[in-house]
């Protein structure tokens, strides 16, 4: 289901999922993170958890309950790795609310744009988890590196097919 | 104090990353974990990793078993039959004769150290990020599992135990970045430190230039980190670049650590056999090199490998 909003001088299209889809997916994106990494290391290229929280950020365009998913998803995600409690949380706080603001004002339907977009979080979620590690941990970890272009156009393909799936489960 | 209600998200935005700051100040400064969330994470994440694995392999078993079997049938029926019989006899033999493998060598070496305690684990998953290198067995506290104990194969070590949570526990890898290893070179008994990289290969710090280290000798764990046993293999010298005043040594893992799906969790730090003397033969470094060292006996009644009775650690550990 679409519900319109009409605001002072914009439409935006709040998608509306069946009850328990969201945390269904989070948590099959986070399980299957860990298992598919079990069976080849470079599904370690993927980043499931964050394909869905940009999805769902996008889509619910709701800036509070993605920051609070992204949050959520990123605590879950340091939890089952070997990082300080926090430093995935930051990152997908911040692109939870990044990802809802801008579903809210973009077109984020079109493939090309959701690839576009994917490609852009990836680099942010990046940045953050670098300053952050930079920051607070004085460690060094890149900004930007070939390895993380891979990464990121690996992801954004993956996006546009896995949101179309996504968009299967809307009402 | 009244915050316009557009602002309110990004109020809460850095509130919430505040918070997360202040939780990771906290691990830092303390340097503790917050191991309620990990136990969480893990409890709620694991069980189906652990269903997964189990239902991958019997879906396996049914692909080529069942599958083959009846598209074989539609070819020639009595033929089919008979190939498709030969064909499942010949994968269950294969598929046993690999885990046999497998599992006489995890024996072989359980056998040649039957008075250490040791359990045997499947992996069960891997780490959820790609900074990190752990995996996730399906052995945890209520098996006697704890932090620090030491993971290896018959082929070398693997890690270390980070976290034991009650039915798993998180095994940090030696290719981890924030893993250490005492070692030794085992021709000279030189000793240095093997640390992770992130990547497959590992590298092993403080030893001098000076110290002539050949491309394919072998390191053995030191027992100096009190985690890991003596003599236990970590890898072989794969490349060196000269430094002042250490050199950087760059090894290859003993352990097949891309394709784990057996352990064994060492339950102490008792001094083992090398995995040379599980074949039979102790090495020659071990009767030259090491005369004094002395091998553990085989039990007159070997114990069963601890997998063949879960959740019984007294049985499990002697």
């Amino acid at each position: 289901m679409t519900v319109r909003m009409d605001s002072e001088a914009q439409h935006i299209e709040v998608h509306k999922f069946y009850s328990g889809t969201v945390a269904v997916v989070c948590f099959l994106a986070l399980v299957l993170q860990a298992f598919l990494n079990k069976f080849n290391t470079h599904f370690q290229l993927l980043e499931l958890p964050l394909l869905v929280v940009v999805y769902f950020g996008l889509s619910r365009r709701n800036s509070v309950s993605g920051m609070f998913l992204g949050t959520l998803v990123g605590l879950l995600q340091d939890g089952i790795s070997h990082t300080p409690i926090g430093l995935y949380g930051i990152a997908k706080a911040v692109i939870g609310y990044i990802a809802s603001s801008v579903g809210a004002r973009l077109d984020t339907e079109h493939p090309v744009s959701r690839f576009i977009l994917m490609f852009l979080f990836f680099h942010i979620h990046q940045v953050v988890l670098a300053i952050t590690i930079h920051l607070l941990l004085a460690s060094s970890e890149p900004f930007f590196s070939v390895h993380l272009l891979i990464a990121s156009l690996i992801n954004s393909a993956v996006a546009v097919f896995l949101f179309a799936g996504l968009d299967r489960l809307r009402r | 104090m009244d915050v316009p209600s557009r602002q309110r998200p990004l109020v809460l935005l850095v509130a919430l990353i505040l918070a997360q700051v202040l939780l990771l100040a906290f691990q830092i400064k303390r340097g503790q974990d917050v191991r309620l969330i990990r136990v969480w994470s893990a409890e709620l994440l694991t069980p189906p990793q652990r269903g997964g694995t189990f239902l991958l392999s019997k879906i396996h078993g049914a692909w080529f078993g069942y599958i083959d079997l009846r598209s074989a049938r539609t070819e020639n029926k009595r033929l089919a039959d008979e190939v498709g019989r030969l064909r499942l006899e010949n994968q269950e033999l294969g598929s046993q004769a690999a885990e046999a493998g497998r599992l006489a060598k995890l024996l072989g070496f359980r056998q040649a150290n039957a008075d250490a305690p040791m359990l045997a684990a499947e992996v069960i998953g891997a780490s959820a990020d790609s900074n990190s290198q752990t995996i996730f067995i399906n052995r945890g506290e209520s098996d006697g599992v704890r932090r620090n104990m030491a993971v290896v194969t018959p082929d070398g070590v693997v890690g270390k135990i980070f976290e034991a949570f009650p039915h798993t526990a998180q095994v940090l890898l030696v290719t981890d970045r924030e893993s250490g290893v005492g070692a030794l070179l085992a021709d000279t008994r030189t000793h240095g430190v093997v640390k992770g990289t992130g990547d497959p290969l590992l590298w092993m710090d403080y030893v001098t230039t000076e110290e002539k280290v050949p491309a394919g000798e072998r390191i053995l764990t030191s027992g100096e980190d009190k985690i890991f046993p003596k003599d236990l293999p970590v890898g072989t010298v794969a490349s060196t670049k000269p430094g002042r005043p250490f050199q950087t040594i760059q090894l290859e893992p003993a352990a097949h650590l891309d394709r784990l799906e057996e352990v064994l969790v060492l339950l102490t730090e008792h001094s083992l056999a090398s995995t040379e003397s599980t074949s039979g033969a102790p090495s020659a470094q071990e009767k030259t090199k090491n005369p004094d060292k002395t091998p553990a006996q085989p039990a007159k009644k070997p114990a069963p490998l601890a997998k063949s009775a879960p959740g019984n650690p007294q049985k499990e550990q002697q």
